[in-house]
């Protein structure tokens, strides 16, 4: 019995395919057309769920809270006399400074992100050396020392070298050795980067020693957060004080309100899909109508016609989301989403280019399958069960 | 009796605006192993009375009996199952799949009842053999003549070995040639325990010497001599 079962379906699905075969052309085409909005939309959801991904990855190794100085609405050097009069506030581990800034390397007309600090108070700072693919960061006192991102290794000609200069604002050129080489999975945050000590970006950019260009506060409690942040802010007016929770909200928005925009026009594009699969599929042509019919009064149940429906849609459908994300899959992790780059990463071409990785959650697959392959199966389905109960003769006259 | 019906009544649409009385209190009986031709014009109901005689769908009133089982009120998938034991069609333009090869036409209804691909050829071989249309096994019927065609039509009524074998105007598109061989095929068929019942106005079908017995049906209403 229960291989009379099997068999039956197995017919079924070889009528299937051959029905699918049969109609080699006009499937052809919707398989075409489902892909394709399959691709737009996976990839589309994979390149927003890397830079998200990516960008709260590196907020990890972030303070809880960063204080920047303020003049004319402006960020400025922050002095260092301003840790004395924080380590008085109740629930502050430790306030470190840090250097950071851009150096625009003229031949190449890119700017790399220089950064400077003291890295040992950094939360789970002994996972930074897993961001390097060779060598480690520089220590406190290791003067002279740098850790770049891949696309400076690249822009400056490195090859095997491991040395590089950089000119201080009067011009005069400083050496340094390469200590290290960010991989390629951190690429989103480091491949720009030159990660330097404070002594050696002080001499760089020409900041004196008493200033900085942030303090970073590192907290006892993360639930006093927004209390201490409080707490800075009336202690030294004139400041930014900027949470952890502040800086992932503005990362969520920027890439929130671009995915949105576009996520809109994709999301349309999917739903006229819909559309058009329901209209296909809703008027049954007369030959589908006349087989169905024949199909019935030869002894075939309804349940056996919606099979056949069933496991055409599904194939079609399924095959085409399969298609469909591997192509997204393939344009995000080998062409480096060539397609949306420019409106998720935003237009500037200053910025050395880096490396996206792919990222995709079964949550993401699972609200696109939602999206494409039930609606179109539903399409296929209903309209053949609105053709397959009425009776058999109405069909075939 | 094969097929009895006692004051079966077919209304469509009914309540409607557009109800149409197809059958009224049709009185009617089919003993097995008979030839049995269904006579009327375009519109007198005898399409309606082979359907129910199909099991196609059950009577508005009355009762219809066919091989020992009660339509009224069978709910559609009994029905279903019931034409499939009992029914083989053969409809006025044969109704094949033209992209279906001959062989895959007639053996279509063995496919929801589980029967392997092999199985379904090895029944299906000695029908085409005695219908002689083994040569076109594998030919599209899109692309044989009308005279096969019907040959194939015939098979797939014949496939699942049914007692009963219904022809809804089954020369109407046939020369007279064809029409002589259809009459033979079912003359044999006969020969061999099948009760025929074939709903047709065409001379050569009523006047044919091997009916057994023609009934007229007018207006939804039959004639038994």
């Amino acid at each position: 019995m229960a291989s009379q079962i099997i068999e039956k379906q197995l017919n079924i699905l070889d009528y299937s395919l051959s029905s699918l075969w049969r109609k080699k052309l006009k499937n052809l085409s919707v398989i075409l057309v489902f892909t394709a909005v399959i691709f737009l939309v996976a990839s589309f959801q994979m390149i927003t769920r890397s830079l998200t991904s990516a960008a709260e990855d590196a907020l990890v190794y972030a303070p809880e809270i960063t204080i920047q100085k303020l003049s004319i609405g402006r960020q400025e050097s922050i002095p260092l006399k301003y840790i004395d009069q924080l380590s008085a506030i109740f629930g502050i581990r430790q306030i470190t400074p840090r250097i950071w800034g851009y150096y625009f390397d003229e031949n190449n007309g890119a700017n790399y992100t220089v950064m400077a600090m003291d890295t040992t108070v950094m939360p789970k700072s002994s996972m930074l050396s897993q961001t390097l693919r060779e060598g480690n960061l520089p220590g406190l006192t290791e003067n002279g020392k740098v850790a770049i991102g891949r696309s400076v290794l690249k822009a400056k000609n490195l090859g095997s070298r491991r040395s590089l200069s950089l000119f201080r604002p009067d011009l005069s050129l400083k050496s340094f050795k390469v200590s290290g080489i960010f991989n390629e999975e951190t690429d989103i945050m480091t491949n720009d980067l030159m990660v330097m000590t404070m002594a050696d970006a002080r001499d760089l950019f020409a900041i004196s020693s008493d200033l900085a260009t942030d303090l970073l506060v590192y907290v006892s409690n993360p639930a006093e957060v927004a209390t201490i942040a409080r707490k800075i802010s009336e202690a030294i007016p004139g400041t930014r004080v900027l949470t952890r929770q502040q800086i992932q909200k503005t990362y969520r928005m920027i890439f929130g309100w671009r995915s949105g925009f576009a996520s809109v026009c994709l999301l349309t594009a999917l739903a006229a899909f819909v559309i058009l699969a329901w209209d296909k599929a809703s008027g049954l042509s007369p030959e589908e109508r006349r087989e169905i019919g024949i199909l019935k009064v030869i002894g075939w149940e309804t349940t056996d016609i919606l099979a056949i429906r069933f496991w055409e849609g599904l194939l079609i459908s399924i095959f085409a989301f399969v298609i469909g994300c591997t192509l997204a899959y393939i344009h995000v992790a080998i062409f480096e989403a060539v397609l949306f780059r420019p409106i998720l990463v935003g237009w500037s071409v200053i910025f050395p280019p880096f490396r996206l990785p792919p990222g995709i959650e079964l949550g993401d697959l699972l609200l696109i399958f939602s999206f494409s392959v039930l609606p179109y199966l539903a399409s296929t389905v209903i309209p053949a069960w609105r053709c397959a109960i009425v009776s058999a003769d109405s069909a075939i006259k | 009796m094969l097929i009895e019906l006692e004051s079966v009544t077919k209304i469509y649409n009914q309540g409607r605006a557009n109800e149409v009385k197809a059958l009224d209190r049709v009185d009617l009986t089919i003993r097995e192993n008979t030839m049995v031709c269904l006579k009327g014009a375009s519109g007198s109901g005898k399409s309606t009375l082979l359907s129910i005689i199909g099991c196609v769908f059950p009577p508005t009133d009355g009762r219809a009996a066919i091989a020992g089982k009660q339509l009224s009120r069978m709910p559609d998938r009994f029905l279903t199952i019931h034409r499939r034991q009992t029914i083989g069609f053969i409809f006025q333009q044969f109704n094949i799949l033209p992209n279906l090869t001959v062989l895959d036409n007639i053996t279509l209804p063995l496919l929801p009842l589980g029967i392997s691909p092999k199985e379904r050829r090895l029944r299906a071989m000695p029908l085409m053999e005695k219908l002689a249309i083994t040569h076109r096994e594998n030919f599209l019927a899109g692309q044989i003549s009308g005279g096969e065609l019907q040959r194939v039509a015939i098979a797939r009524a014949l496939i699942n070995n049914q007692p009963i074998i219904l022809a809804d105007e089954p020369t109407a598109h046939l020369d007279t040639r064809l029409s002589q061989q259809f009459m033979a095929t079912m003359a044999d068929l006969k020969a061999g325990g099948k009760t025929i019942v074939i709903a047709s106005h065409d001379p050569l079908i009523t006047d044919d010497s091997r009916i057994d017995q023609v009934i007229g049906v007018k207006d939804g209403r039959v004639n038994v001599p």
